[in-house]
């Protein structure tokens, strides 16, 4: 036996029968993480792992022999191209919206004394407890055949409301992707809003500058952090989105198709390929993100 | 101390407006889904014909034309699943929760990011649950498991920040010079303190599960129909204003949250 697995064992026998308060500790950090690992091996790293033998397996149903022809088809063709290129500027282009947009409500929030203000945060909070699902039904009702905003244009216009509704396009499906992404980014811009330093921007206006100046000078390198931190979360939430656009249509996103080729034929290797590449990407661009957010704390 | 009076600026209308527009957009839906499902017809700008409560009969399922789309024993179902997914939330979230806030350990910031952040979606752990799991993706057990992993994020979250206004060292010490041991402090000292926390965990992680679609989607096979599914249905196929009733009663059940969660301290949904 090596001296190091023998420094091992030993070290796992104090962690059991602890005699020191050192090994006590570890032990009591061992027994608190343990539910959550036990359920995280179970529910996570097992399905996952078994979705790395699914998408090399040479049947659809069971996981046998090896193929790497549903990574070629990946790798080449075209569709898959186009559906990555549609999941990406999608995400990007309502995560940047979302965040720009959070700016002002937290903004006004924050600097504006709004009437009902308990209620109006409730308000803004309320869609992040919406399944994508039901948010598609939101834009059906304001973008939809019998919407709201349909019908009062057909009713100014002469059109009909046939015509008009664009909930089934990619402008109904980017207003569903706001509604979701919207009331998160704002969520986490409020938090960074309640620590801003208000006595620089009194001291900007004091000496001088208009409120568009104090907010590009002095507001926005405080809540830099927060827009990043924002942009993180929504982008992270937009790549998960699927009942919205399951029920909308209007865009192929990864999650659309990752659907469809389940439903359609039961292509499980490609399935499984989609979904590893997504998962190493989200995974990615959180770990960057991180990195990026607590560097710009640091900075600050 | 004089605060500096100036017209009101450009900027100001505009971010005004903004604000409103924005939290127009995110309410009438709301609104207008709520107040239609109370409406005989929905084909003009404005719902019209007030009050009937068919299109709720309906989705409920207590008439007939409805009752294959009807919730039926779906309803307690869901019930039982989210309350099993909560449960397993409690026993997991809370102790590691308690760990990442009063231990400093190797491997504490990994965790941590394992813990807080959802980092599987919920369609693609679906599909991996179909090939692991096969016999059982789809049942109480897989749903339950799934909605677990799925919502853990909330629970550590929301607990954390409790525990994190808590001073842990001084009253672990506390309790444990009053001759406590380890164990008897966790779950008679620490656990009761951060009891606000909890209970918001708990009733996020219930609310969020009680809906969950994604992943349900793709590993639902056979038996009775989890609510989102329900859901779904009704906003795919049925007609306009029962679907506004079906999504009405989630509605209803958020609404419900989020008084209980300002009861605890909380403005509704905050965590993230």
């Amino acid at each position: 036996m090596s001296t190091s697995t023998w420094f091992e064992l030993s070290a796992a026998r104090d962690t059991l029968t602890p005699e020191t308060e050192r090994d006590r500790r570890r032990r009591r950090i061992l027994v608190l993480c343990a539910p959550f690992l036990v359920l995280a091996a179970v529910a996570a790293f097992v399905p996952l792992a078994t979705m790395v033998r699914m998408s090399v397996s040479t049947d659809r149903f069971a996981n046998v022999g090896f193929s790497a022809s549903a990574w070629r088809t990946l790798a080449t063709d075209p569709l898959y191209r186009q559906v990555a290129v549609n999941t990406l500027w999608f995400a990007a282009a309502t995560s940047a919206v979302s965040v720009a947009l959070g700016v002002a409500v937290s903004h006004a929030f924050a600097k504006y004394s709004l009437p009902f203000e308990r209620v109006l945060v409730s308000v803004v909070s309320f869609p992040i407890a919406l399944p994508g699902i039901v948010v598609a039904f939101m834009v059906v009702a304001l973008l939809g055949r019998q919407g709201l905003v349909t019908n009062a244009v057909a009713f100014f216009s002469g059109q009909g409301p046939i015509d008009l509704a664009t909930a089934t396009t990619v402008t109904g499906l980017f207003v569903g992707y706001v509604y979701s992404l919207l009331p998160r980014a704002t969520m986490v811009l409020r938090g960074t809003y309640a620590e801003v330093n208000t006595d620089a921007e009194q001291a900007a206006r004091a000496l001088g500058a208009d409120p568009l100046r104090t907010f590009y000078y002095v507001t926005l390198p405080e809540i830099r952090p927060g827009i990043v931190a924002a942009l993180l979360l929504t982008f992270r939430t937009a790549l998960a989105i699927f009942g919205t656009v399951l029920v909308l249509q209007g865009l192929n996103v990864a999650t659309l198709q990752l659907s469809q080729v389940i439903s359609v034929g039961y292509e499980s290797q490609i399935a499984a390929g989609i979904g590893l590449v997504y998962f190493a990407f989200i995974l990615a661009v959180t770990f960057v993100g991180l990195r990026y957010t607590e560097a710009d704390v640091i900075r600050r | 101390m004089t605060t500096l009076r100036t017209p009101r600026s450009l900027g100001k209308t505009a971010v005004t407006l903004v604000t409103g527009l924005v939290l127009a957009v995110l309410v009438v839906p709301i609104a207008l889904t709520f107040v239609s499902s109370f409406a005989q017809s929905a084909t003009g700008v404005v719902p019209t014909g007030f009050v009937t409560f068919e299109h709720w009969r309906t989705a409920l399922g207590l008439t007939d034309v409805g009752a294959r789309r009807g919730i039926g024993s779906g309803l307690w179902f869901s019930v039982l699943l989210a309350t099993g997914g909560m449960v397993v939330n409690l026993v997991v979230g809370v102790p590691i929760a308690y760990a990442l806030t009063r231990y400093e350990f190797r491997g504490r910031e990994w965790l941590n990011t394992l813990a807080v952040l959802p980092l599987v979606p919920g369609i693609i752990l679906g599909i991996a649950f179909l090939r692991t799991y096969p016999d059982n993706a789809g049942t109480a057990f897989g749903l339950v498991v799934g909605y677990a992993l799925l919502k853990s994020p909330y629970m550590v979250l929301t607990v954390q920040s409790a525990f994190q206004s808590m001073d842990l060292r001084q009253l672990e010490e506390s309790a444990r010079s009053l001759g406590a041991s380890w164990p008897r402090t966790f779950v008679t000292v620490i656990v009761p303190n951060a009891r606000g926390g909890i209970l918001a965990g708990s009733i996020i992680t219930w609310t969020l599960a009680a809906a969950e679609f994604n992943f349900t989607y793709m590993v639902y096979t056979r038996g009775p129909k989890p609510f989102s599914l329900f859901l779904y249905e009704n906003i795919s196929r049925a007609p306009f204003l029962q679907s506004a009733a079906a999504i009405s009663m989630y509605f209803c059940l958020v609404v419900a949250a989020i008084l209980v969660l300002q009861t605890v301290g909380r403005h509704g949904f905050t965590t993230t």
